[in-house]
């Protein structure tokens, strides 16, 4: 099947109902979206199919009907994405792990809702764990984003 | 003889009454089950975590409130977890997925905590049912995918009492009665 994956395509000889995560990892070799639990239990997978996030272990490769963007997509080093850049001033990550899912499912968030309030934020990040418990710095860097794509 | 057939008109429509509510009691047995009440809830959007199989009945973990928009289109959308294509449901723990998008239903069609006489009001009444007469209704139950999807939700998940014909068929049963509720 032929999957877009951060601008490039690719054709991939895997079972229909192979999970996106597996393919990304394994298929395309695109490491930097994780596996955490593998039962949309920590977000730690989550990417963006046509700019919605999505907890890639769930998604069916068979059942992809968009343009995917891991975290090696959303922005690049010379062109960090608002939400990159506000988790490079805050300084979010501890050990990184969950990271990447973090930041994929707060870009989705406040492309969504681009005047979130403080409620909404903890209520969007809810479904990502950190077990270093960054969640302090997480909160603040998507303040941070959400005001600088506001002014933007 | 004339006064056991003036027996029988009085009485045909009571047992026909009688049928009636006994079909409601079998509906209202499944729209107050869990499979269902779990998103049929009010304007609070807080989803439930109740009849999953394991654990004590609770609101749905990470914070979930699907807003006014009924699908967390202000926080997380549904879709995030809920895959919007039919899986096998078959890991516990997992985010359940149906060939639908994953949804609360509109805020009129609330049940969690209501009685069996508030449901019954609810349902016969198009406008607090979501426009539905009681053919559609039935046309509604045979086709939802949410509703297969809460007679085998797999994975150790209680499925709610019966199946979708017998749903199905107890709403027939109730809508020929005159849809009676309890206290008519």
């Amino acid at each position: 099947m032929k999957l877009n994956v951060d601008g490039k395509s690719h054709e991939v000889d895997v079972e229909d109902d192979m999970p996106l995560l597996w393919v990304l990892r394994d298929e395309l070799g695109i490491t930097g979206v994780k596996y955490g639990c593998g039962i949309a239990q920590c977000g730690a997978c989550t990417v963006h199919v046509d700019g919605v996030a999505v907890r890639s272990c769930q998604l069916a490769a068979g059942d992809v009907d968009g343009d995917i963007t891991t975290i090696a997509g959303l922005g690049s080093p010379d062109a960090l994405h608002a939400v990159q850049a506000a988790w490079v001033e805050h300084q979010v990550a501890q050990c990184g792990y969950c990271q990447s899912g973090q930041i994929m499912q707060a870009a989705s968030f406040l492309d969504l809702n681009t005047a979130p309030t403080d409620d909404q934020i903890d209520e969007a990040m809810s479904g990502n764990l950190c077990r270093c418990g960054t969640y302090p710095r997480i909160r603040a860097a998507v303040k941070t984003a959400a005001a600088k794509l506001q002014g933007a | 003889m004339k006064q056991l057939a003036a027996l029988m008109v009085v009485l045909a429509p009571l047992s026909a009454q009688a049928d009636g509510l006994a079909a409601w009691d079998r509906i209202y047995a499944v729209a107050s089950h869990p499979r269902c009440t779990n998103c049929h809830v009010g304007d609070s959007g807080r989803p439930a975590w109740d009849g999953l199989g394991y654990g004590a009945a609770r609101p749905h973990g990470m914070n979930i409130v699907a807003g006014e928009s009924r699908i967390g289109a202000e926080t997380i959308p549904c879709r995030v977890c809920h895959i919007g294509a039919a899986g096998p449901n078959a890991v516990p723990h997992a985010a359940p997925q149906i060939d639908e998008a994953w949804r609360l239903p509109p805020v009129e069609l609330a049940w969690r905590g209501k009685s069996s006489g508030d449901v019954c009001g609810q349902l016969r009444n198009p406008d607090a049912n979501d426009g539905f007469d009681l053919a559609g209704l039935v046309e509604h139950v045979q086709q939802s995918a949410f509703v297969r999807y809460g007679f085998n939700p797999g994975a150790g998940r209680v499925p709610a009492p019966g199946s979708v014909d017998d749903l199905a068929r107890d709403l027939q049963l109730w809508a020929a009665a005159g849809s009676p509720c309890v206290g008519d």
